[in-house]
């Protein structure tokens, strides 16, 4: 048998009291999942969408130049670390984002580069062909082709597209699908050679070994203190996961601040509310606590009960909440962020951790408007019915 | 053996002071029961509150087996409670949301609490509750609920029970039920009833007359 005045007895027996709190707690905890969720996916996004930074990093010639000056590749051949180093020409297709339009890198390179780079991010082709030389075709990979909602056979880029260096003078076709989660799209060298002469050729390279990258990087571009670095910031740029990535943090930093402040206002308010609550269901509970305070049962005690009492609440109703979150976030993020651009983690631990203050917040207020009352708490006056 | 010495409350509220007991000294001999009888007002629950550790006398002094009691710790004193006294009130103070068998148990030390079902089980029967057990107070009757507070007095073998009033809510039977039962329990324990309807306290075996805060005399009235 279970004590009478174990906290469990009171939680499985007081369903109106114990639910309306435990349902607000499991509101609270999606409300703060959702938000930072959907906060951080904006990273996660640019995670998501510039994955091949993980397997080659882009080095652009600065505005003056149509390629890499000769010394500042010389400076890359002399990395004991890469393993190779390939000059491609490049255009751009736009793909959708939370942040709207945005282009897409298309490297034009030789069927023999071309096959190296895919088979350096494991993509293999799945459907169609890969693009003939000289033609205005590409292969993209399948996530490209999700995020413009295109098939096969469709035109991918040509000279209506809207915005920016978006864009091709004819149109050009997706001939080939990969199978991989990295997007990638590739085109020929001849193509782009031919077709944007404007546009500068850029060098892309990779490490023997792939985890040599971000050393790499770093050692030729630091990020922050670009340079620092062996090349010269005034001739070439860098884009790497590293800097892109302190590039979106940095811009989304004040967002990231708005939100701190919005959830912090959340659970206060809640906490603030929930403690107004438990004042309440404690007032209604005083003849219970002044029967047992008389009975000889301490305030230590009771106090002990109610405190277990919240604590079980809130952990019930947190994780509840936690595991309501994961679900419909992940419903939400597969059907209808992904079509929209935007990579959301469902269980981002990051999210999860912004609402670990929901039941420490509450069970604080709880205890210490409990704890008020509890002292003043008259035995006499509850058994005379004042 | 409790006892008090010159025990004076005073209530004090903004402008006015009652003095709701002036100076009242008792013995309470083990193996009796006590009735404290008088008018309303006269003060008789707030002698039993003082006596039993919930309210501290303005002046004077209450002691358990020569120790006082007055100036204990909130938290010795709970502990005297629970240990030691068993409580009866005018209404019963049942738990709703517990059984009438978890009702008579919640005084009880969760390390005793299996070896106490029993006992509470017997308690139930011997005040004719039986099969009572696993109701709400909800589905009791007043009386019913009434010898359930009496049961939850007595589970914890208390060497004093404190009554203030406990048959003022119930007809004559469950009066007569509730009052034999403590009778029993005053055989072998101090049992101390506050109420002032005579007719209940016809098994007592010492009344004490209360009148306007002072005790107007101290004899053995009914020796059974
Ligand atoms: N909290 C209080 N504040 C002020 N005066 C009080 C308070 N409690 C009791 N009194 C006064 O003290 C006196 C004694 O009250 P007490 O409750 O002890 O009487 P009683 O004998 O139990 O009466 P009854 O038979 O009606 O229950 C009364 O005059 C009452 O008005
Ligand atoms: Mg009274």
């Amino acid at each position: 048998m279970r004590h009478p005045l174990s906290p469990f007895t009171y939680l499985t027996r007081n369903p109106s009291k114990v639910l309306p709190m435990g349902f607000v707690i499991v509101l609270c905890v999606f409300l703060i999942a959702a938000v930072a969720s959907i906060a951080n996916s904006i990273d996660l996004t640019v995670r998501t969408i510039y994955r091949y930074t993980e397997f080659f990093t882009y080095v652009i010639p600065q505005r003056s130049t149509q390629s890499v000056p000769m010394d500042q590749r010389a400076i890359l051949e002399m990395q004991p670390e890469i393993d190779r180093i390939i000059e491609g020409g490049v255009f751009f297709v736009n793909i959708k984002t939370v942040v709207g339009r945005l282009p897409f890198v298309v490297i034009g390179s030789t069927p023999e580069e071309r096959d190296y780079l895919l088979k350096r991010i494991r993509a293999t082709l799945v459907e169609g062909r890969m693009p003939e030389e000289g033609k205005p075709e590409v292969v993209v990979s399948q996530p490209i082709l999700e995020n413009r909602n295109l098939k096969l056979g469709d035109v991918i880029a040509g000279p209506l597209d809207d915005g920016g260096i978006a864009g091709s003078p004819v149109p050009v076709k997706v001939v080939g699908v990969l199978k991989s989660d990295i997007w990638v799209a590739m085109s020929s060298r001849t193509f782009t050679d031919k077709t944007f002469l404007l546009t500068p050729k850029c060098l892309l390279f990779t490490t023997k070994v792939p985890s040599d990258l971000d050393v790499v990087n770093e050692r030729l571009m630091p990020v922050g203190r670009k340079g620092d670095g062996f090349l010269s910031p005034e001739k070439v740029n860098v884009l790497t996961r590293a800097n892109l990535l302190a590039e979106v943090r940095d811009s989304l930093s004040s967002m990231y601040m708005i939100m701190e402040v919005v959830s912090a206002t959340v659970i206060f308010v809640i906490a603030l509310m929930s403690g107004m609550l438990s004042n309440i269901y404690f007032t209604q509970r005083i003849p219970e606590f002044g029967v047992l305070a008389a009975l000889g049962i301490s305030r230590a005690r009771l106090m002990m009960k109610i405190v277990w009492e919240t604590v079980i609440l809130t952990v019930i109703a947190w994780a509840i909440g936690s595991v309501l979150s994961v679900f419909l976030l992940t419903y939400l993020a597969a059907n209808v962020f992904k079509q929209r651009g935007l990579f959301l983690d469902a269980m981002d631990p990051w999210a999860y951790q912004h609402t670990l203050p929901i039941p420490v917040a509450i069970t604080i207020f709880a205890m210490v408007t409990v704890w008020v009352r509890l002292k003043r708490l008259d035995a006499v006056s509850v058994i005379e019915r004042r | 053996m409790l006892s008090c010495n010159d025990i004076c409350l005073d209530y004090v509220e903004a402008t006015r002071v009652t003095h709701a007991l002036k100076g009242v000294s008792l013995d309470f001999s083990p193996n009796k029961l006590h009735g404290i009888m008088g008018p309303s007002g006269s003060g008789k629950s707030s002698l039993l509150y003082i006596l039993c550790g919930l309210k501290s006398p303005t002046a004077g002094n209450v002691a358990l087996d020569g120790t006082s009691i007055t100036n204990m710790s909130d938290a010795a004193c709970a502990r005297l409670r629970s240990q030691k006294f068993g409580f009866v009130f005018q209404q019963p103070f049942l738990l709703n949301y517990l059984t009438a068998l978890e009702n008579i148990l919640v005084g009880i030390n969760p390390d005793e609490l299996s070896a106490s079902v029993q006992k509470a089980e017997s308690l139930l029967s011997y005040l004719g509750l039986d099969g009572m057990g696993d109701k709400y107070p909800s589905m009791l009757s007043g009386g019913e609920r009434q010898r359930v507070a009496v049961a939850r007095a007595l589970i914890g073998n208390p060497d004093i029970v404190f009554a203030d009033e406990p048959t003022a809510a119930l007809d004559k039977d469950n009066g007569y039920k509730v009052m034999s039962a403590l009778a029993d329990w005053a055989v072998d324990h101090t049992v101390i009833v506050v109420t002032h309807d005579a007719d209940m306290l016809k098994g007592a075996d010492v009344i004490h007359h209360l009148i306007g805060g002072c005790l107007v005399d101290d004899q053995p009235s009914n020796v059974r």
